[in-house]
């Protein structure tokens, strides 16, 4: 059974090798939902695992532990229905093989990193889920998908580097390549303990968006078709979290970061509803949502952090899963929605309920993930201001579907099949989804771990956000206009900076290629280099 | 008889050059493609024998130095022949179609000149990996020089001449600062035997001499190696130059004096931390200012010319690194692993930027829009190469930045793995640059000359062999320990 945490990402990576054939690439599309099934019978069948495939030096550790298990079954989830589902959205885009090439790739990667259990290969695997992903968001033909992705690729690579300087201080007098718990496990002991935390929560705080390092999410989320905005928002964000969760000391107490962690991590949940409420298209909103969302993450993380519990990163891990499915859905409803007849209420109806899921609405699986995270979180402020922003989420959800009723053209003539079932499945499996994940994560069935207390708390911020949104119904035509992206607008002044600067590079060189001056700096660096070789 | 190998090494070139001269025109050609298995597998069966059972030695006529010149061949010239050779061969497969001899003559200047210099830069190359006397080197030097500057201009226009020019005056300054040092290391100690001159420097005498006498002659390897701020010559040499004299010049080439201050600065005498250090300031110098040059080239020749000058740094990045024990430090691997990887990555970045320009007819960056959809092994193979210059897994690219990055970090040389980082940020702006510009979409670039498959897969394989890099183990490589500190009496 083990084996199957191989096929996990290996099956993927191998099915865009053969690619390069014409007869298979003929069927790429199709291949999309079948790609991702070994990860879900490896997260089904084989938890607990452990496969340590070629021996040292050339080692690659899998290691299937409760929290990787439940993201990567989650995720697979999702891998399928959005992959169905794209084989009918992309039919008639000529593009569409080279699409099912990155796609494979980006699942292959992202299904490693839930699995990967030490250094390199954790690093390979994020490299690999983080720069195929560029192909999914920069697959439509127009200047704001090759902008959103150039800033995506630029922001990867700048995580990338944080992220294999973290690494090498981790892994420094371990030698090789050793497990991750390994060197996690002495870090609160190294020297460089917190240039590493700063490093690591810079790195991965890119990748899943905490604030002011989320400027090209809204971007990139929102220019990707349908399917693949589902998997970006959904999946590939949470390699950032799995990397938080991994690569965190959560055995030790350091409430210093966890209290950073914390606060971060709050005003991202805020600011993605506020800067959320402002966009005008539908889709922007959803990356806004999932901006808000990886906050609430980064909350739990940083409780987590501050307490030293451990069980925190499966709390955690259950509420990231229910975003998997649950932004999953919206998304995939979006195209949906969009091709369906407005008389027809259904669609919109499941839609708006996956959206109040995610707020927490009493009963749905939401719920659940809510009341999951209250042990971890405590009752201070911090809880307090995290049961509110679930008013803020509903408020968001609410804008959400306005917009996409805004966006209705009424020449609809209804969805084909082919996207209204992968659809309809994941939303059904999203909003029941936690009832079956919390009792194999925690042993716990959902009946004893919710109180009445729980449905009230659960309940209120959403009747808070009907409310409000209630009141401000008036209001809507004066929201402020923020750009998708907010403060990348302000990096653009970095702009003539730049080029100033590779003017000066540019003139420099003039300078350096005429004769005196190289002759000159030769005999110059020469007598420098005698000189400091000989003064000791 | 292993002894006889490197004979063969550095003699078997020569005399084949000889012999293609006799043959003249489509002969030659012949026999320098019979050439390649041959020079292969002496430097393959040479590294074997290395990795097997330790150093080769050879004494020419049985003469021990002082009195006679020895050959050596240590883990890292092992190293060396074996990259050399396998970069050669593969541009001898990618170069026949360019420089066959045209139907119904019996010789053209362009491809009789071509055969001929690159056998006789590959001896060159053995000789230098191979010789240990000062004197040897030198020749070795100039044989380089003089095969690689024809090289250059092998089109003999106007442009290619001046660039050609360039380099060979830049070139011998180099070699005067060279020649100006070994004179003064004679002087102090009486032979030109880097061994030898080790043990006398060790005894104690002319300290002051010996180490102003190694920093000359590494001045003048730093300008024929193009370190920055002496890489004025490189960019215009590689700009006219046919794309398999530019694999040969930035692959190899100009590896050949990097390998040199190598040993000057490791095998005579131990130089002060300080001077390191300066050699380290260049070479970040390089990383910084040509990789930004790099992402403003607009032709594709240029941008890779200076992401060679730019990659260069790293290897002076290894000398304050390296520590005490040199030789068994992960920074001496990662140094040579990255010069290796270096040199099959840019071998398939040249290759497949030519492979491109001659499809399209320019190189203009602005232009090469959709070129992924005509030759997209091409820009496979350049953005596999591609991937190990920016240090991205799985690469020998990769394997060498984070070995040089834990060095940096053992020694607390911040600044160096700011630089290391920084650069793979660079080197990402200019790859990227080309293969966002080849996948973007847009109608298909119509080709003014077919490409043949085997070229293409040629320079896919050297790609790969960079990529294969990247599984060398995480840790000081035995190979290239074997045979350092070197010496004339750890004979077999």
């Amino acid at each position: 059974m083990t084996y199957l945490l191989a096929a996990a990402p290996f099956f993927p990576f191998l099915l865009a090798l053969l690619c390069i054939l014409p007869q298979v690439r003929r069927h790429a599309m199709q291949m999309l939902a079948f790609a991702p099934v070994p990860g879900l019978a490896a997260a089904l069948l084989a938890p607990g695992g452990v496969l340590i495939l070629p021996p040292a030096p050339f080692r690659i550790t899998l290691f299937l532990d409760t929290p990787g298990a439940i993201l990567l079954g989650t995720s697979s989830l999702l891998w399928i229905a959005a992959g169905a589902y794209a084989s009918t959205y992309m039919r008639g885009d000529e593009k569409a093989r080279g699409f099912a090439v990155w796609w494979l790739l980006t699942l292959a990667g992202s299904q490693g990193v839930f699995l990967v259990a030490d250094l390199t290969s954790f690093y390979l695997a994020f490299a690999l889920v983080s720069l195929a992903a560029y192909g999914l968001a920069a697959h439509e033909d127009n200047a704001a998908a090759r902008q959103a992705g150039i800033l995506y690729l630029v922001l990867t690579l700048v995580s990338e580097a944080l992220l294999i300087m973290a690494f090498v201080m981790l892994a420094s007098g371990a030698g090789g390549n050793p497990d991750i718990r390994e060197v996690v496990a002495a870090l609160p002991l190294s020297p460089w303990r917190d240039a590493i935390i700063t490093l690591l929560v810079l790195g991965f705080g890119l990748k899943m968006g905490l604030v002011p390092l989320h400027v090209w999410m809204p971007l990139a989320h929102s220019v990707a078709p349908v399917p693949a905005s589902a998997v970006l928002s959904g999946i590939v964000v949470k390699a950032g979290v799995i990397g938080l969760m991994r690569f965190l000391p959560f055995g030790d107490v350091l409430p210093g970061w966890g209290g950073l962690l914390v606060v971060s991590g709050l005003v991202t949940a805020y600011f993605g509803i506020l800067v959320g409420l402002t966009q005008t298209h539908p889709k922007t909103v959803l990356a806004y949502s999932t901006v808000s969302q990886m906050g609430v993450v980064a909350v739990v993380l940083g409780a987590g952090l501050t307490a030293g519990d451990e069980g925190t990163v499966v709390a955690a891990a259950l509420y990231a899963a229910n975003h998997v499915l649950l932004k999953g859905a919206l998304f995939l409803g979006v195209g949906v929605v969009l091709t369906t007849p407005r008389d027809r209420l259904w669609p919109l109806a499941l839609l708006a309920l996956t959206g109040f899921s995610l707020a927490g609405l009493p009963l749905t699986g939401g719920m659940l993930a809510k009341v999951a995270i209250k042990g971890p979180l405590g009752d201070g402020t911090a809880a307090l201001l995290l049961t509110l922003s679930a008013a803020g989420t509903t408020l968001l959800m609410l804008r959400f579907l306005e917009r996409l009723r805004a966006a209705a053209t009424g020449e609809e003539t209804g969805a084909p099949k082919g996207l209204l079932i992968p659809w309809a499945a994941l939303a059904g499996t999203a909003l029941v989804a936690p009832y079956v994940l919390l009792p194999l994560a925690t042993g716990d069935a959902a009946w004893a771990v919710v109180s009445l207390a729980d449905l009230w708390n659960t309940l209120w911020p959403v009747l808070l956000g009907l409310a409000l949104a209630a009141a401000l119904r008036s209001h809507v035509g004066r929201l402020p206009a923020i750009p998708p992206g907010d403060v990348v607008v302000l990096a653009k002044r970095l702009g003539p900076t730049l080029t100033a600067s590779m003017k000066a590079a540019d003139r420099m060189e003039g300078t350096l290629r005429r004769w005196p001056a190289a002759m000159l700096l030769l005999v110059a660096i020469t007598l420098l280099l005698a000189a400091v070789t000989s003064g000791r | 008889m292993s002894g006889f190998l490197l004979v063969l090494a550095i003699m078997l070139p020569p005399a084949w050059v000889a012999l293609m001269l006799v043959a003249g025109g489509r002969a030659s050609e012949h026999l320098a493609h019979l050439f390649v298995p041959f020079g292969l597998a002496i430097s393959l069966v040479i590294a074997a024998l290395v990795a097997d059972g330790g150093p080769i030695i050879y004494f020419l006529g049985g003469w021990r130095p002082p009195l006679g010149v020895g050959l050596r061949a240590d883990g890292l010239s092992a190293a060396m022949l074996v990259m050399t050779a396998v970069v050669m061969a593969a541009t001898a497969v990618f170069a026949a179609p360019a420089f066959r001899t045209p139907e119904g003559q019996s010789e053209a200047r362009a491809p009789f000149a071509f055969w001929v210099l690159l056998i006789a830069l590959w001896g060159a190359l053995n000789l230098v990996f191979l010789a240990q006397d000062l004197f040897t080197l030198f020749v070795a030097l100039e044989l380089l020089t003089f095969g690689a500057v024809p090289l250059v201009c092998l089109d003999g226009s106007a442009a290619t001449l001046r660039a050609a020019l360039r380099y060979l005056l830049f070139a011998l300054v180099g070699s005067a600062f060279y020649l100006l040092g070994a004179a003064l290391l004679y002087g102090a100690h009486g032979t030109l035997d880097i061994l030898l001159l080790a043990e006398r420097a060790r005894a104690g005498t002319g300290a002051g001499i010996t180490l102003f006498a190694i920093c000359l002659m590494v001045a003048g390897m730093l300008a024929k190696a193009a370190l920055f701020p002496f890489h004025l010559w490189l960019p215009p040499a590689h700009a006219g130059a046919p794309p398999a004299a530019s694999v040969v010049l930035s692959a190899l080439v100009i590896k050949a004096p990097i390998f040199l201050a190598m040993r000057l600065w490791y095998d005579i005498a131990p130089v002060p931390e300080a001077g390191a250090t300066l050699l380290a300031l260049l070479g970040a110098g390089a990383i910084l200012f040509c990789g930004t040059l790099a992402f403003q080239q607009e032709r594709l020749k240029l941008l890779v010319a200076y992401s060679t000058a730019s990659q260069i740094g790293y290897l002076f990045l290894m000398f304050p690194l390296t520590g005490a024990e040199p030789f068994a430090s992960i920074a001496w691997t990662g140094g040579v692993l990255h010069l290796v990887s270096h040199a099959f990555s840019k071998a398939a970045m040249f290759m497949a930027a030519g492979l491109i320009a001659e499809a399209m007819g320019h190189d203009r960056i602005s232009g090469l829009s959709g070129v992924g959809r005509l030759l997209p092994m091409s820009v496979f193979a350049f953005g596999l190469g591609g991937l190990s210059l920016m240090g991205l897994p799985p690469s020998g690219g990769f394997t060498a930045k984070v070995m040089l990055l834990s060095a940096a970090v053992a020694q607390s040389a911040w600044w160096i793995a700011v630089v290391i980082l920084l650069g793979g940020l660079l080197a990402g702006g200019y790859v990227l640059r080309l293969v966002l510009a080849a996948i973007a979409p847009g109608p298909m670039p119509v080709p003014v000359k077919a490409i043949s498959r085997r070229r293409e897969l040629i320079a896919l394989a050297l790609a790969l062999c960079a990529i294969a890099l990247g599984f060398v183990p995480l840790q000081p490589s035995s190979l290239l320990a074997i045979g350092r500190p070197g010496s004339w009496e750890a004979m077999p």
